[in-house]
């Protein structure tokens, strides 16, 4: 790994610096404290999902991990903690990175294109990908990582002062962040700007079903197409992603998907054949999906970087399989990077990395042959 | 067919890439390691009069119960001889306290004060001694008083600017963590001052589970009752190379409803329990739960599916022995 921990979070506190926030009213005028780290009262909320136990024990039902946790413990998240029989998010307006990214970053490439995304994320995650690229946030504990106050109202306030259309939940698991992610977004659709989740999928329904009220997008990283990946390299499970999946299909939410391609663990063509086959079974030959390239990160070290040609043959077999929209990622310049017509087969949106350097749509539709493309595009 | 030097290394390189693909990216689950000095031997102190009252601890009591455990346990005619035997000026010296649970159920500052005045009496520098645990809150919360970098003894949290974790993940069997600078950084030795508890998902907590203070991710090893996580985290040489002893607080043990604190279910039992051996230490606490929640009416913990069966795969482990037959229990 290129940058430490302690690297990642001065660039990422310096970040916060650079779009302003540091002179926002909720900051005051203060310097950027870095040393954030006590579990100050102001992060603490009671959670929204769980149910009471005898004995001063609680069961979260947020996410399928379904912890029982013990009075002074905390849950498998690290971030939800139970305080005499009551549970408690850590993490409630506590920003740990915070950035200004095009949509097309998260990646969405069928929402509102070419637009910015205020990119927010606490500390936490609710499995462990061994080859999580934020695991200096991801894997630790929010009092472990130097944080910013950021009420929702302040979070939605930033995003219109900068031109934001959406605010993003990203980074490490907006599940985990649950109920920050849930107010910022009801205010946010108040003042009119999108709200975005970038998720593993690792949720229970209702909690899904709820957030959806009050989201416009989701992505999901789709890990693999096997238990035994999610079990062995996530340490979550396949089954209830697939749930969750299904039930994003069922509901009005723009949905994208993304897989991550690592070299040996999940690039057999049977497995990517099956995972394009029930994509396009379960969720519809409309929902886009990015397979994206590994790097060496966190964990997993001794795999090489994914060849191109590996991705290329995943967006090949997805395409084959009947879907419209597939795309190759982290390969900057790529024709797989560009959106295309699924009836004239001509380049509806050419991008080069996330910059989008041609744009064919009219009203949704392509300039060629006016077939509709699926997305939420600006009016 | 001959093949030149370059060739050679060509095929054997891709062939270690092909196997290093082919299997699971993580280390191997720790094998078996060198034993720790004195395994399995266990000194028992108790001593009815180290309570004053209800809740107050005789310091002086506890400090004789210490000194008189470890003479027997170093076989030294005195507890100057039997501290320096294990301790020498110059050293920095860690104890590991536990302090979750707040003032009803922690490492007793009563105890850590008899330590801190017997490292002293082996000539290490009160400047040199550092008690720590995971935050300074915690810290102070159990009774400790906070001396980041005053004069005599240290006491902060890993949580403290002054310490923070490790950059980089240590790896120890399935076990991949930042450890705290005070263990890796701050300290030559290290005392190990768990406190005896019921654990609601390992079955008990003590001396092997203590070390989960020492890293950023503890609840993620909890799966499994720990197992064999705890076991793991143990065999890192990180831990190893430097725990020296372990001093087992159970002058109150908490029997059922833990880790937290919970008055009804409290035992006082009088109790010390001394060792090198983290593992044997493990093992006689656990007998001690079950015993106490034999005569309070509760059920075993194996009834109640938690078992500690990590302490049997840190016995497979080899540093330390968990068998009652292959543990020697003394009493002082």
């Amino acid at each position: 790994m290129g940058r430490s921990r302690r690297e990642f979070l001065q660039d990422s506190a310096r970040a916060v610096c650079c779009l302003g926030l540091a002179s926002c009213p909720w900051l005051g005028s203060a310097p950027l404290a870095l040393a954030a780290n006590e579990n100050d009262e102001r992060y603490v909320r009671e959670a929204m999902y769980y149910n009471k136990l005898p004995g001063n024990r609680v069961e979260c039902t947020l996410c399928p991990r379904e912890c029982r946790v013990a009075d002074v413990e905390r849950g498998w998240c690290g971030v939800r903690e139970n305080r005499a029989g009551k549970y408690y998010t850590l993490v409630f307006s506590r920003v740990c990175a915070a950035h200004i990214d095009p949509i097309e970053k998260k990646p969405l490439f069928h929402y509102l294109p070419g637009t910015r995304a205020f990119s927010i994320a606490t500390a936490g995650c609710n499995i462990e990908c061994k080859f999580c690229q934020n695991w200096e946030i991801s894997q630790f504990r929010p009092e472990q990582v130097s944080a910013q106050y950021a009420p929702p109202e302040a979070i939605v306030r930033t995003a219109r002062q900068y031109d934001c259309s959406t605010i993003a939940y990203t980074y490490s698991e907006p599940v985990i962040f649950y109920e920050y992610a849930y107010e910022t977004s009801r205010v946010a659709r108040q003042a009119g700007v999108g709200s975005v989740m970038i998720t593993n999928g690792y949720i229970k329904k209702e909690p899904l079903l709820k957030i959806c009220q009050v989201l416009d997008a989701i992505k999901v990283d789709f890990k693999a197409f096997t238990e035994h990946f999610y079990r062995d390299i996530c340490r979550g499970e396949l089954k209830p992603v697939l749930e969750a999946l299904e039930t994003l299909a069922t509901l009005k939410i723009w949905l994208e998907i993304v897989v991550l391609i690592i070299p040996t663990l999940n690039d057999s063509e049977a497995e990517m054949r099956g995972l394009a086959q029930w994509i396009h079974r379960h969720l519809g030959a409309d929902v886009p999906v990015h397979f994206t390239r590994f790097h060496p990160m966190y964990k997993i070290k001794n795999l090489p970087t994914t060849p191109v040609r590996t991705l290329e043959r995943c967006r090949e077999i997805a395409r084959e399989a009947g879907l419209h929209y597939v795309y190759v990622g982290n390969v900057p310049g790529h024709e797989g990077e560009n959106t295309y017509c699924p009836r004239c087969q001509r380049v509806v949106i050419r991008r080069i990395g996330y910059t989008i350097v041609e744009n064919h749509l009219q009203n949704g539709h392509c300039r060629f042959c006016q077939q509709a493309i699926a997305g939420v595009w600006k009016t | 067919m001959t093949l030149d030097r370059r060739r050679f290394l060509q095929k054997f390189l891709a062939a270690a890439s092909v196997l290093a693909g082919s299997r699971f990216p993580l280390p191997a689950t720790a094998q078996r390691l060198t034993p720790v000095p004195n395994r399995g031997r266990v000194v028992a102190v108790k001593d009815a009069r180290v309570f004053r009252g209800p809740e107050e601890l005789a310091g002086e009591v506890v400090k004789e119960m210490l000194n008189r455990g470890l003479v027997k346990f170093t076989g030294q005619p005195d507890p100057v001889s039997a501290w320096a035997s294990l301790f020498r000026a110059g050293e920095r010296v860690g104890l590991k306290v536990n302090c979750i649970a707040g003032r009803g159920i922690s490492t007793s500052v009563e105890l850590t004060e008899a330590i801190v005045a017997g490292l002293m009496s082996a000539g290490v520098q009160p400047e040199n001694i550092i008690i720590w645990d995971r935050t300074n809150r915690e810290l102070a919360r159990a009774g400790f008083r906070l001396n980041r970098n005053g004069r005599g003894v240290r006491c902060f949290g890993t949580d403290d600017e002054l310490a923070g974790y490790e950059n980089e993940l240590a790896y120890a069997g399935q076990v991949g963590s930042c450890f705290s600078r005070l263990l890796t950084q701050f300290c030559d030795a290290l005392i190990n001052v768990p406190v005896l508890k019921d654990h609601d998902l390992a079955g008990v907590t003590a001396a092997l589970k203590n070390y989960y203070g020492a890293i950023h991710n503890p609840n993620r090893y909890h799966d499994n009752h720990g197992d064999p996580f705890i076991a793991d985290l143990n065999t890192s040489p990180l831990i190893r190379k430097k725990e020296r002893l372990v001093v087992c607080d159970a002058l109150r043990v908490q029997y059922h409803g833990g880790p937290s604190y919970k008055p009804q279910w409290l035992w006082n039992c009088h109790g010390l329990l001394i060792g090198q051996d983290p593992v044997a230490v493990d093992s006689i606490g656990y007998n001690w739960i079950e015993e106490a929640r034999r005569q309070n009416g509760l059920p075993a913990l194996a009834e109640e599916k938690r078992e500690p069966t990590w302490l049997w795969t840190a016995a497979r482990y080899g540093f330390g022995a968990a068998d009652r037959r292959a543990i020697q229990l003394l009493e002082a």
